[in-house]
């Protein structure tokens, strides 16, 4: 698998405040990478060590297997960034903006880059104000015309530090949307406090509390969660025959039984996976006296993750 | 979604959908040539310089206007005309660009702006060097030419003084070197500090302490006194010497250039100052 960020125990350390302490990451090339965290943890921090903003008091960094310290110019190049709370010049409108930025990438031809500038502020659906100063722009349209920004050059790596603060729910919808999208031709790296959005769009996750990584890995293996799978199932009738049979197989570790109203809902904790999904479904529904409205692999939802090892202070990835 | 293209390397024709060329390089000029016209759009693509231009008309040239009305009669010396010209450009000046200059730097520290450029492909020293050279022109052109050419206008037309205009343009030119060393100490403070309090006090500090600590001098050894910028735009308390801007634009001899040599090196220092702290700042 190629990476396009590879750090090697990363660390920054502001006067005595210990802001990132060795961290180890590889962002895999295409993935949309979600770095997770509660404000302080340290991860602008690290979006600024890789852009080459602040240097590292340990460790080292690659963007491209380029050294952000060494050529940080170069990786800069082939990347986009949107800050948290992005600023630009006031006196441009948002076209000169994009025409500004698209100049520090590339040399022309003239109409060419006019032309990718509408294309992204359409994108962005900024075209009715794009020769508006943006000194009277609202933190939704900042928000996407940094965006827009971020992507004007085609970066090979975009670094979204919370891409969807600051947007009502269509303007969230649409980011997540473009980020779908870039999937195909760039890696999304990107901070967010909105776990919902890294669910639905992120492949692989980190999480960062105090400055130390304290997960890290592909969502669905995150969502999993540690104690292994389990079978989420809500039956209506006569369960008790039922119970007795499932309980007594061998990849059964045990059934946690919760009533509800004339509904019963079951969590069935699994030692095979392999056995239980040839046999559980067949059984329950062998059992004419049972009804059976709901059959899926327990997820975790994120936020529930993220809180587990957040507030529990899990340390060490 | 549009197709990602190919894009070309710098001097590669153009192939199929590869439209755009690359700019290339991580040299210290990376950037400085769009930079630069960003910063300049500041200062003329906006109203910017024509609001320069009246603060410094109304700062330098009302009164020195004023003062030639009222003198009787066209009865006023030639170089006690311009001497008010000069004091009032060499106070006023070394201010106006102190506070223009902070915000250049310290403000887009701390707004954010400096760490949204940096995170393109730019060097810092192009950074700095297009707020160096933009701000030159900018107050360059507003403060010393619109200015210069509004006193000359005044001098011939209210005072009938027929100034060389030889010399006239070489006064303003020690007027840009004295501007420059506050500029240039300026950005050094910028680069420095991230609050403006010392940005812009400590040249404003600098520039009325200089007479006092320039006599403190002269007592050791007496060149000395003539080595600080003040005096390229200001004549020193006792001395009957006539500042090297004002000696130049009546077509008087200068005393001595050693004013304008000092206060050139220490302009080159604190932009190499400059360069250098901004390197390693942390944005």
């Amino acid at each position: 698998m190629e990476f396009v960020i590879e750090t090697n125990l990363l660390g920054k350390t502001f006067k005595k405040v210990r802001a990132l302490t060795a961290l180890n990451l590889r962002v895999p090339k295409n993935s949309i990478f979600g770095f997770l965290g509660p404000n302080g943890a340290g991860k602008t921090t690290t979006i600024k060590l890789l852009l080459g903003l602040i240097k590292p008091t340990s460790g080292s960094a690659k963007v491209f297997g380029l050294d952000t310290v060494r050529d940080s110019v170069a990786l800069r190049s082939r990347l986009g960034y949107l800050p948290q709370d992005p600023r630009f010049y006031e006196y441009m409108t948002s076209r000169e903006i994009l025409m500004y930025t698209a100049h520090f990438f590339f040399k022309g031809p003239q109409a060419e880059i006019d032309r990718r500038v509408a294309e992204t502020l359409e994108l962005v659906g900024l075209e009715d104000k794009a020769d508006r100063p943006i000194k009277g722009f609202s933190g939704g349209e900042r928000q996407r015309l940094g965006i827009a920004q971020a992507q004007v050059n085609y970066p090979d790596l975009l670094i979204l530090d919370e891409p969807a603060a600051s947007l009502d729910p269509m303007g969230r919808r649409d980011v997540l949307e473009v980020m779908e999208r870039l999937r195909k031709y760039t890696t999304i790296f990107y901070c967010t406090h909105i776990l919902d959005d890294v669910q639905r769009v992120s492949d692989t996750v980190a999480i960062l509390n105090r400055g130390e990584l304290v997960s890290y890995g592909p969502i669905q293996e995150l969502l999993a969660g540690s104690e292994g799978i389990a079978y989420e199932v809500k039956l209506k009738g006569d369960t008790t025959n039922l119970y007795q049979q499932i309980v007594a197989q061998p990849w059964v570790v045990g059934i946690q039984v919760k009533p509800h109203n004339e509904w019963t809902k079951w969590v069935v904790s699994v030692s095979d996976g392999a056995a239980a999904e040839h046999h559980f479904f067949r059984m329950l529904a062998a059992d004419e006296g049972v009804i059976v409205s709901d059959y899926h692999i327990r997820e975790h939802e994120l936020e529930e993750v993220f809180l587990r090892i957040v507030e529990g202070g899990q340390h060490g990835s | 979604m549009e197709a990602k293209p190919q894009l070309a390397s710098e001097g590669q024709p153009k192939t199929g959908n590869s439209a755009m060329i690359l700019k290339t390089g991580s040299g210290w000029t990376r950037g400085l040539e769009n930079l630069l016209s960003g910063e300049l759009r500041r200062w003329f693509g906006t109203r910017t310089w024509l609001v320069q231009i009246i603060i410094w008309a109304m700062a330098i040239n009302f009164i020195f206007l004023m003062v030639a009305l009222n003198s009787s009669g066209g009865d006023m010396s030639s170089s006690d005309s311009i001497m008010i010209f000069n004091i009032f450009l060499g106070l006023v000046g070394p201010i106006g660009v102190s506070i223009l200059m902070q915000s250049a730097v310290v403000e887009e520290k701390n707004s954010g702006t400096a760490a949204w450029v940096l995170s393109k492909p730019v060097s810092r020293i192009a950074f700095i060097l297009s707020k160096m050279i933009s701000n030159v022109i900018g107050v360059g052109a507003t403060m010393l030419v619109a200015q210069g050419l509004i006193a000359y206008l005044i001098a011939a037309l209210v005072l009938h003084l027929r100034l060389p205009v030889l010399g006239f343009v070489a006064g303003l030119g020690v007027h840009l070197i004295n501007i420059l060393f506050y500029l240039t100490l300026t950005l050094m403070l910028g680069a420095i500090y991230n609050h403006g309090a010392p940005v812009i006090g400590i040249p404003l500090a600098f520039l009325f302490m200089q007479q006092y600590l320039a006599s403190y001098l002269a007592s050791i050894y007496a060149p000395l006194s003539s080595a600080f910028p003040w005096t390229l735009a200001i004549p020193l308390n006792n001395s009957q010497d006539l500042p090297v801007a004002g000696a130049l634009m009546v077509g008087a001899p200068v005393a001595t250039y050693l004013g304008v040599v000092t206060t050139l090196v220490f302009s080159i220092l604190f932009t190499g100052i400059a360069l250098r702290v901004f390197q390693s700042q942390e944005l």
